[in-house]
């Protein structure tokens, strides 16, 4: 691949994405657009820990809603201007996260999946049951910060702020990843113990990357506040949107930098196409169900490798020397010996059949 | 809190534990034999009651006897899981990945439940339904005393089982040492494949029981797969005795949460629970070496 091509396919990228406002039949389409924006802000955040460190959360729903009910919260009862609630409520979760960080991450594998679906499934039955503070069942209410734009203009200025706060998560990935920090993070991911053994500071790591994935998910969360307006328990802290997370970051590839961002263009379209064609029934989380089933037995490592891998193959060869048959390099030393018998200008020495040579 | 109201409420709480216990025992089994949290076993429980139900209302007969064809249907589900599903993933991140495909298997059961049968709430409605007797002053449903029977029975079961048969110790073996079980002739995968389907034919008795006293819809399994988690790390993963105390106690103390709290707030004693014990003893309180590292 030239130089030019990687530069070239993101110019191209961010273009396409800014446009995508413009490009937009009606504002329906605008709205889903803006829907998947907010899932590639939620699985980008996903992969700075369950990409980084490989400890798999499925409950980080949990701080979605909670940056969520955070904002909308702070408006209703502090009057805060909106954009300011959102910040504050993302810090408030982080200050939330720090325990709950040491405590998730005490354990691995197992026990830490555990605690994540459990911190979701509390944090719903306290929703629901704290109905003064929350709304419970009946939803809060979150004003718009926009009050005179119609929907359209409104559906396109949060596209924008969620494309620049995936930009801005992006960015982090892109910095983190080149880090000293990143490497021991990757470092936990491929071998704890041997981490930990060669002086990496695994606890005050893991917890670092918990923290930033779960403020990065909680300010995403308050942003789809602002933008909807209308917040309820199930759907906020719903164990559902935890794996949609789980299965975008991984079906584009957690240790690539744009693979969260791909699954969540993937996924999130055609979720967004379900519920517009078979609306209400569950054929949605059979669809989920499936490809997540074959993104998990089949390709792990997510799309853009497996791609990868088949472009490989149908593509032209590399040149590597393992790539040559045993009959290419027996012809191929063959026509230099010969060459070399003539250049010599006599036919005596050993004739190579090239039967010594390894390929 | 007066003593009838007390007592009554520690009777439904050890009911309800034991109904508890043999829906961990499950879970517990999958993490010893296999190290995998198997998130659709609730699901798998919600199926199996969705088949009582369904067995009752096209038959007319008890959905006690659905169980001749669930156990044994559920058991070979659970063996070609483990044989054709589990093995397939790398060893390397079995546990994270093994997580997302039983996620997975978990959400097509309820996609499925709510194709097939709707999200409708359904109920088996019984002739002894609403019987209820005395017991020293408490009033005990009779649904809920099968359901516990039923349990008993089953757990006491799975015990003889582990502890008798030859076949409990080449399980009980590979459960302690995967390797130093093979290498004196244990042939592990297939004791892992039929120890899963054993796990999941205990989710057909417990789901049978469910059926009997619950109304069920098809996201259910999400408000019982929580707590039977936090059962399994607070009993300590792998070892069933300490789940069954483990199920027990917070069987109990759920139930007389209940009456001063309400159904809600009484639930999240098993989230505080879980989070106790990571805090204090992460190994779990009854458990062995196992959960340590995992």
């Amino acid at each position: 691949m030239p130089g030019w091509v990687r530069p070239a396919a993101l110019a191209v990228g961010v273009a396409l994405v800014l446009l995508f406002p413009e490009l937009v039949p009606n504002a329906y389409v605008l709205s889903a657009g803006v829907i998947v924006a907010s899932y590639a802000c939620t699985a980008t955040a996903w992969s700075f820990m369950g990409g980084f460190t490989g400890y798999v959360s499925l409950g980080h729903a949990a701080f979605f809603g909670m940056g969520a009910y955070g904002t909308g919260i702070l408006i209703r009862d502090l009057s805060l201007q909106p954009f300011l609630a959102w910040l504050l409520s993302g810090l408030i979760v982080l200050v939330i996260t720090i325990p709950v960080g040491i405590a998730a991450l005490r354990v691995r594998g197992a026990s830490f999946v555990i605690v994540s679906i459990s911190f979701v499934l509390i944090l719903l039955l306290v929703s629901q049951a704290w109905e003064a503070f929350t709304g419970g069942a009946n939803g809060l209410n979150v004003p718009r910060p926009f009050a005179d734009l119609y929907r359209p203009d409104h559906h396109r200025i949060f596209f924008y702020l969620f494309v620049a706060l995936l930009a801005v998560m992006l960015l982090t990935w892109w910095v983190i990843d080149r880090s000293r920090f990143g490497a021991g993070l990757k470092a936990v991911r491929e071998d704890e113990d041997k981490a930990e053994a060669l002086g990496v500071p695994t606890r005050d790591y893991k917890l670092a990357a918990y923290l930033i994935s779960a403020t990065f998910t909680a300010l995403a969360g308050g942003m789809y506040a602002l933008w909807f307006g209308d917040l309820d328990p199930i759907f906020q802290f719903s164990i559902l949107l935890g794996a949609y997370m789980v299965l975008m970051a991984l079906l584009g590839g957690v240790r690539h930098l744009f693979g969260p961002l791909v699954g969540a263009v993937v996924v999130g379209s055609a979720l967004e196409y379900f519920k517009l064609e078979f609306g209400d029934t569950q054929l949605h989380l059979v669809f989920t169900a499936i490809l997540l089933g074959i993104v998990v037995l089949f390709m792990p490592d997510g799309v853009i490798p497996a791609a990868g891998a088949l472009l490989r193959r149908f593509g032209p060869q590399d040149t590597s020397i393992r790539e040559i048959t045993a009959e290419e390099l027996l012809e191929r030393n063959r026509a230099a010996a010969e060459r070399e018998g003539a250049a010599a200008g006599r036919g005596g020495g050993k004739p190579s059949d090239g039967s010594g040579e390894t390929p | 809190m007066d003593g009838t109201l007390l007592f009554q409420s520690l009777v439904l709480g050890v009911l309800l534990g034991g109904l508890y216990a043999i829906l961990a025992a499950g879970l517990t089994l999958y993490f010893g034999v296999m190290r995998v949290v198997m998130i659709a076993h609730a699901a798998f429980v919600i199926l199996a009651a969705y088949l009582a139900w369904w067995f009752h209302r096209e038959t007319g007969l008890d959905p006690l006897f659905s169980m001749v064809l669930t156990v044994p249907l559920f058991f070979v589900i659970g063996v070609l899981i483990q044989r054709v599903l589990i093995t397939r993933l790398r060893p390397a991140t079995l546990t994270m990945m093994s997580v997302l495909l039983t996620f997975a298997i978990a959400l097509l059961i309820e996609g499925l439940l709510g194709l097939f049968w709707s999200g409708t709430q359904r109920r088996v409605q019984l002739s002894y339904s609403g019987d209820n007797f005395e017991f020293f002053g408490a009033r005990i449903a009779v649904v809920k005393l099968i359901a516990f029977g039923l349990a008993v029975l089953s757990l006491a079961l799975l015990f003889l089982l582990m502890k008798k048969t030859r076949f409990g110790l080449a399980l009980r073996a590979t459960i302690q040492h995967r390797e130093a079980a093979q290498l004196v002739g244990i042939r592990t995968d297939w004791v892992a494949g039929i120890g899963f389907g054993i796990g999941l034919a205990t989710a057909a008795i417990g789901g049978t029981a469910l059926s009997l006293d619950a109304t069920i819809y098809p996201s259910l399994h999400w408000s019982w797969i929580g707590p039977l988690m936090a059962i399994i790390v607070v009993g300590g993963l792998g070892s069933i005795p300490g789940t069954a105390i483990a199920a027990l106690v917070l069987g109990v103390g759920q139930s007389l949460l209940q009456v001063e709290l309400g159904t809600t707030w009484a639930q999240t004693l098993f989230y505080v629970a879980l989070f106790l014990t990571l805090m204090l003893r992460p190994q779990g309180f009854f458990g062995g070496r196992l959960a340590q590292r995992f």
